[in-house]
């Protein structure tokens, strides 16, 4: 199809505008990955801007031999492994019951879950409750309170009424239970939405710093977004004491800049699948809420 | 649809005789004991985790200390929520939450449809994912990494932005400690973070408009300038209202995790908002009863704007979020 001149400029506007969007985002990581491999004196004297200066990599093995960036490493990453796991779990048990319209009083159930997405006892409340448990300093209230998550919960309830009755009824008239249909039947059919769910509970416990702030103040528990938090706000802290100049190569904003990537090279591992069932669950969330 | 199940082999089919809800409801509990018995779980959680704390919020109207504990601390009414209007620090507070969520609203509420306007426009499918790909990717990310990313962007020690900045000749900005700009800092990195992913739900809208109407409009000799203002957002007009109506849900939410790591004591006169002051008054000082009032404040407001708007949109639009 013919163009018109006017057409043709507000192309090359339009390309150009969105290539330099893509560069807005990705510069920000690009002086990052230069900062963590730039030597001493280059990232000291600013003279870093998109491609490392003095090569080096000891940054990296400084932080990886850290203790105190390996400790939180390994409570993050158990955290997303057993929060995931639970919340997988309960999420999708509630789930089921709430997708078949058998179930009496299925209405004033559901809207006791939804009523909370809209209303919270709040921030305080929720803190006095988690000491009287005794939760304070312990790992499973990083995971525990939020297994069960309403919205992934909708999500799952839709998967599962839009699959077909068929299956199901003829299993009943084998005489099996709901439990074993549940298992045997319709989770077989719905791996994708049980992986995509599975994402959104990893990226959400490996992002979340906020409950380990309220939560955790013993040091072994922290997780790494929060550590990463707290050497982001005091960049002499602990983790920098033992004479970082002297022996390495290296700043404490270069330790900053490796520490801040390490933590996002998970995200950007699973990205493309999170990329291809992120848009999917978000669409059905916003259409049927 | 569902039919309702067949009762199975060897019970009696439901009697047409009326009974109670709770007569019908044991009976199927009876019948069916192992799909209730799923419920446990969540239900528990729910239960304990999210209505326990409602039931908190008694303590502000108490004076509540953590010996008494919630049962024996003295009621004292409406006290903390009358200090709540009195004390110059909330009200402080509450200004700079309006007026981040304002700034946020205004300029971070449009930009995404226009962003996807302009991706609609993009012919070359190929280059579009590209740029989908790459601007989706900072919504994956944590507050802390952005909040560090925009840290060593902003820094006035060998920060790109600040070298640009010399290099036009200017004087450098200490972004996070000067009062002036810090709200520009937050609304920008909000924006870098959240805009790219915004755009989802607007082009997902495109997909929904009939084609037929753009061939239409092409016979009739509208160009690609008219057909936008026409027929694409009349055709998304309901779902930019709806995502208004969610926003506004949220005024009261700045973006406390967001602020928490980025601002500092020196920037707290323009970035303090209520989130970050009731951590700070609640689990900092101690201050539980205050600060539980202004969390039963701010949740009861967001709760009435989520059903308010929700209300108007299906008088206006024929359609609610629920």
């Amino acid at each position: 199809m013919k163009q018109t001149v006017s057409e043709k400029l507000f192309n090359v506007f339009n390309c150009t505008f969105f290539v330099l969007l893509g560069l807005t985002t990705l510069l920000p990581f690009i002086n990052l990955i230069a900062k963590s491999f730039s030597s001493e004196s280059a990232v000291i004297s600013g003279k870093v801007n998109l491609l490392p200066i003095g090569f080096q990599t000891g940054t990296y093995l400084y932080v990886l031999q850290n203790d105190m960036f390996l400790n939180a490493l390994k409570t993050s990453v158990i955290l997303a492994i057993v929060g995931t796991a639970v919340g997988l779990f309960v999420t999708t048990l509630t789930a089921y019951p709430l997708s078949r319209i058998q179930l009496r009083g299925r209405k004033w159930i559901l809207l006791l879950f939804i009523f909370t997405m809209l209303f919270s006892g709040g921030l305080i409340p929720t803190y006095l409750l988690m000491q009287a448990l005794g939760l304070i300093n312990e790992l499973p209230v990083l995971f525990l309170p939020a297994a069960i998550n309403v919205f992934n919960m909708l999500i799952i309830k839709n998967y599962f009424e839009e699959l077909p009755d068929g299956l199901e009824e003829s299993a009943k008239l084998d005489g099996a239970s709901n439990v074993r249909i549940l298992f045997s039947i319709v989770l077989p059919l719905s791996l994708p939405v049980l992986a995509t769910i599975a994402l959104f509970f990893a990226v959400a416990f490996w992002n979340d710093y906020f409950t380990a702030m309220i939560y955790i103040t013993d040091q072994e528990l922290k997780p790494l977004q929060l550590f990463l938090k707290e050497l982001l706000v005091a960049s002499s802290g602990e983790f920098l004491k033992d004479n970082v100049d002297a022996a390495l190569n290296t700043t404490p904003q270069s330790i900053q800049a490796a520490s801040i990537l390490l933590a996002t090279l998970p995200i950007l591992f699973v990205y493309p699948f999170l990329q291809k069932y992120f848009v999917k669950g978000v669409l059905v969330g916003s259409v049927k809420g | 649809m569902k039919s309702e199940t067949a009762s199975p082999p060897g019970t009696t089919p439901a009697t047409p005789i009326k009974r109670g809800f709770f007569a019908k409801l044991a009976a199927d509990i009876r019948r069916d004991w192992d799909l209730y018995a799923l419920l446990i779980p969540g239900l528990s959680l729910l239960l304990l985790f999210k209505y326990a704390p409602m039931y908190g919020i008694t303590i502000a109207f108490k004076d509540f200390n953590i010996f008494d504990g919630y049962a024996a601390s003295p009621w004292v009414g409406w006290k903390h929520f009358a200090k709540l209007f009195s004390a110059p620090d909330f009200l402080h507070v509450f200004e700079n939450t309006v007026i981040i969520s304002f700034l946020k609203i205004g300029i971070l509420f449009p930009l995404p449809i226009i962003i996807a306007l302009m991706l609609n426009e993009l012919r070359l499918m190929l280059f579009k994912r590209v740029v989908q790909t790459v601007i989706y990717l900072p919504h994956f990310l944590s507050w802390v990494i952005v909040s560090g990313l925009f840290i060593d962007l902003l820094s006035s020690n060998g920060g790109l932005v600040n070298k640009a900045l010399s290099s036009l000749g200017m004087e450098p900005i200490s972004f996070f400690l000067d009062n002036s700009v810090f709200r520009g800092v937050l609304i920008t990195s909000a924006g870098w973070k959240e805009t790219g992913w915004s755009t989802i739900v607007y082009l997902a809208a495109f997909a929904t408009i009939d084609p037929g109407l753009y061939e239409a409009a092409k016979i009739d000799g509208a160009g690609r300038m008219r057909q936008l203002w026409h027929i694409t957002l009349p055709g998304i007009a309901p779902i930019i209202l709806l995502m208004f109506i969610l926003r506004l849900g949220n005024i009261l939410e700045a973006g406390t995790e967001q602020i928490l790591v980025m601002y500092n004591p020196t920037v707290y006169k323009v970035a303090d908002v209520i989130g970050t002051y009731v951590y700070r008054m609640g689990i900092g000082n101690q201050d539980y009863s205050f600060t539980t009032a202004v969390g039963v404040f701010e949740s009861i407001i967001a709760f009435t704007l989520v059903i308010a708007g929700n209300a108007l949109s299906r008088k206006y639009l024929q359609r609610g979020i629920w």
